[in-house]
């Protein structure tokens, strides 16, 4: 650092603000949201496509749980039953859970570790549309009845060229590859911003477990993406070119398929979790006034967590005749995984019975995750026993086990989070009598449809049938279960209408509503677009309690072009100030080129000819440092600073 | 907004820092972390569809020429020392030498993709023989993808090097630009082990 200062100068000088306001106004118009690289127009892009991904794939859940309400219902024959069941699986887990916790965390990473944006933000917006694309091309497909219908894991040889003819597979594979390339992005993201933008004396061991929790499954995603990624591409392959990776006439193995897939499908699950407890800490600690209990040990568990969660993949493989020992240390393994998360449920649960909790709506969902999420955590251990899962395997039970599990621990702490960070991004609250009604109904919903199913697998009823037949003794808890969704279906419509009418006139908000300890809060209520006009100087874990008056904070940054601070990565101390990209449309134009790749290539390999050049001249404009607003850019640079950017 | 008590003035930071002080190393580190694990799961599943097979090649199939595969390890090897004349010479803000290795870095990065053409063909499988080939080829596709994209980007860098909006700060990119080509070029030794050397071991 060059200096500081030796007098504490006043806070926001006018001119600055003002001129803050107009280096990072939004530009307008359909093109200037399209042209958008910041964080928060992004974040909330992504969050709002998410939302709109789970109402679909909760739309699909309802028709299938209508189907099942009666035997032999004829709502859904069994080819449409099989793509709504693949169509749910692979909506809720590929373009709902992991972008909607990935979206939120580039929402908010950089407002808690006090940046003004993500570390590169030109690549962010090439992650969303990416996304975007993948999504709507899979549903355009679906709506033409070339749904894919082998499951959300869409195992060989069923998915194989020889008894899945037609593209229906290559569209699963390819609209995975789409949600790979955007969670990627937003794990490299969310590491070098986590690393390099934190505000100056925000060192590790002051960082929100938030953050933590993000950083933690940003690692997380680098290392298991790359699994599925590779498989997509062998079982794309296998359709299109002819290889032979999962061909056992030739020397394939379809079981190499369910080892890619499932060291890349177990950890997704604590890819999805990991952020959800993340959400959990921020709700517990400012609803209880106090920080959480067992800090180290908390991050610690995440970590833990991380790492046994990458040794686990085998236990979805049990029934696959593997040798004897191995099953049994998996089986251990997936066990063990029961402690790191036991620990951060009863550090939650400390930290709730020494605080002073108040049962506001987003504590509400927390302790309904602490309910259903142990429920599933117990079922857990249940089939992680190698003779009760042989049992239960491919029956409602497993079906039961983890609609517990992802529910509680990830939808649950989601729309506590969303209660609880609505009022920063909109300025509003939503409304707390209607947010009751959600969660009450939400969870006796939840219970009522899934609770059931544990005994439907017990009863031996198979996952993935479009019917049954009468008196096998499966009709009332197919019922219950059947209200239950429709309950769930109520309490989600509740969500949405309290959403809209508090968007209009929900009360209005100061900065801080729920008196917490974290940076965002410090921010405005929605955020300016530079989210703060001074970079924060933290000097403790919670900083907002730390310091009730004004906060301590670093000034310098030019204000008559975008610039950001860049620090250290343990002791965020500061190091560099570094130029911020102006909004551009090239992100857009580079995920156009390789959406048109990567569709072309389902239908022929040449679609890479075609593509290669798009992708090139996609990615040249965008690297290449030309157009007016750079220009202007370098231009302002290289005058001489304005005086009052340094009070 | 809470209100600040300016303390500290970070005006005097520097605009261009080299390493592991600027993002964009991190970004590449995060790239390299994800292309690694990509040949490590493709050589992975070299050896795991290897146990499928009593011989190794396959009956029928000639083992893998070693020609081409040679002259390319030995181009990768060496052209470690012009890249790293480079990442050094940019450390010190000498455009000068940096524009000379990028150039020479430029053409030998064409010359490894030519050679990468005669390195699929020294193979003697298709991809659609039977699995081993499949498992060679997708070997050598997937370094061969990072291959391209360290041509493409070198090239285009060397073009910004000589254009006129060439900055200071675009010195950083060739440190970055350096890491990812040591690990494109160290990288394909040992999968070059894996599947020209392997099936001689049999």
């Amino acid at each position: 650092m060059s200096a500081t200062l030796p007098e504490r100068a006043p806070a926001f000088p006018g001119d600055i603000v003002q001129q803050l306001e107009a280096t990072w106004r939004p530009e307008s118009g359909l093109l200037g949201w399209l042209r958008s690289v910041n964080h928060k127009s992004i974040g909330l892009r992504y969050i709002v496509t998410a939302f709109v991904f789970f109402l679909l794939g909760g739309i699909e859940a309802a028709a299938m749980r209508a189907q099942l309400a009666r035997p032999e219902a004829t709502l859904l024959g069994p080819d449409a039953y099989n793509q709504f069941f693949t169509m749910h699986g692979t909506t809720m887990m590929f373009l709902f859970a992991v972008p909607v916790m990935d979206a939120i965390g580039l929402y908010l990473v950089p407002l808690m570790i006090g940046a003004r944006n993500v570390a590169f933000p030109k690549l962010n917006a090439y992650g969303y549309w990416v996304y975007l694309f993948g999504g709507v091309f899979l549903y355009v497909m679906f709506f033409l009845n070339t749904g894919p219908d082998t499951g959300w894991f869409s195992y060989v040889p069923l998915a194989g060229p020889e008894f899945s003819p037609g593209k229906r597979v290559d569209v699963w594979a390819q609209t995975i590859t789409f949600t790979e390339i955007s969670a990627l992005v937003a794990a490299v993201e969310i590491i070098v911003t986590v690393f390099k933008n934190r505000a100056p004396g925000m060192t590790l061991h002051r960082m929100p477990l938030f953050v933590w929790a993000m950083l933690v499954q940003a690692f997380m995603v680098l290392f298991a993406m790359p699994w599925i990624a590779t498989a997509s591409q062998f079982l794309a392959m296998d359709r299109l070119v002819g290889t032979h990776f999962f061909n056992p006439a030739e020397g394939g193995d379809a079981l190499l398929w369910q080892h890619l897939f499932w060291f890349f499908g177990h950890p997704e699950v604590y890819l999805i979790l990991l952020p959800g407890l993340g959400f959990v800490s921020s709700i517990v600690a400012t609803f209880t006034r106090r920080p959480v209990f067992g800090y180290a040990a908390m991050v610690l568990s995440l970590i833990a967590t991380a790492f046994l969660g990458f040794g686990l993949w085998v236990h979805h493989m049990f029934a696959t005749g593997l040798p004897a020992l191995g099953e049994s240390f998996f089986s251990a393994s997936s066990m063990m995984i029961a402690i790191p998360s036991g620990i951060q449920i009863f550090c939650w649960i400390a930290t709730i019975w020494a605080g002073r909790p108040r049962l506001a709506v987003p504590l509400l969902f927390v302790l309904g995750f602490v309910i259903v999420f142990v429920i599933g955590g117990l079922s857990g251990v249940m089939v992680a026993s190698v003779p009760v899962d042989q049992v239960v395997h491919d029956t409602y039970f497993v079906v039961a086990h983890f609609h517990y599990v992802l529910i509680g621990g990830a939808v649950f702490p989601l729309f506590g989070a969303v209660y609880y960070w609505f009022p920063k991004v909109t300025g509003r609250m939503l409304d707390e009598r209607l947010g009751r009604w959600h969660f009450w109904l939400f969870f006796v919903g939840v219970n009522l449809t899934f609770f059931p199913m544990h005994q439907l697998g017990l009863d031996g009823m198979p996952r993935r049938v479009y019917t049954y037949l009468a008196g096998m003794g499966w009709d009332n808890l197919n019922l219950l279960a059947s209200v239950g969704a429709a309950v769930v279906a109520v309490s989600v419509a509740i969500f949405l209408a309290n959403v809209a009418v508090s968007l209009r006139a929900g009360a209005a908000v100061g900065d801080d509503p729920w008196g917490a300890d974290t940076l965002e809060w410090a921010a405005s209520s929605p955020p300016r677009p530079y989210n703060f006009a001074f970079i924060p100087m933290v000097e403790s874990r919670t900083p907002l309690w730390h310091t009730p008056g004004p906060l301590p904070a670093a000034a310098g940054l030019r204000t008559d072009v975008q610039e950001v601070l860049v620090t250290t990565l343990l002791d965020a101390e500061p190091d560099s100030r570094h130029r911020h990209p102006p909004p551009t449309i090239w992100p857009l134009v580079a995920a156009v080129a390789t959406a048109v790749t990567f569709i072309a290539l389902i239908f022929t390999p040449w679609g890479i000819v075609i593509g290669l050049p798009l992708l090139f001249a996609g990615f040249l404009g965008w690297a290449w440092p030309r157009g007016r607003d750079h220009e202007e850019q370098v231009r302002v640079e290289r005058q001489p600073r304005p005086q009052e950017s340094v009070p | 907004m809470r209100e600040a008590e300016i303390v500290a003035d970070v005006s005097g930071l520097p605009t261009t820092t080299f390493g592991h002080r600027s993002m964009m190393w991190w970004g590449t580190l995060g790239y390299l972390i994800i292309e690694g694990s990509t040949l490590v799961i493709s050589a992975g599943c070299y050896f795991y569809l290897r146990k499928n097979f009593s011989t190794w090649p396959p009956e029928h199939v000639f083992r893998p020429g070693l020609t081409a595969a040679a002259i390319q390890a030995g181009l990768m090897l060496v052209s470690n020392v012009p890249m790293a004349t480079v990442d050094r010479a940019a450390r010190r803000l000498d455009l000068r030498t940096v524009r000379t290795g990028m150039v020479i870095c430029s053409v030998l990065a064409v010359v490894m993709c030519i050679v990468r053409t005669f390195e699929f063909g020294a193979l003697h499988v298709r991809w659609d023989t039977n699995a081993y080939g499949s498992a060679a080829w997708a070997t050598l596709v997937t370094h061969s993808t990072l291959l391209l994209l360290e041509t493409v980007e070198s090239l285009v860098f060397t073009a910004l090097l000589f254009s006129p909006s060439m900055e200071q700060r675009d010195l950083s990119g060739a440190v970055d630009n350096a890491v990812y080509w040591y690990f494109m070029t160290l990288a394909w030794l040992p999968l070059a082990a894996v599947v020209f050397l392997s099936p001689y071991l049999t």
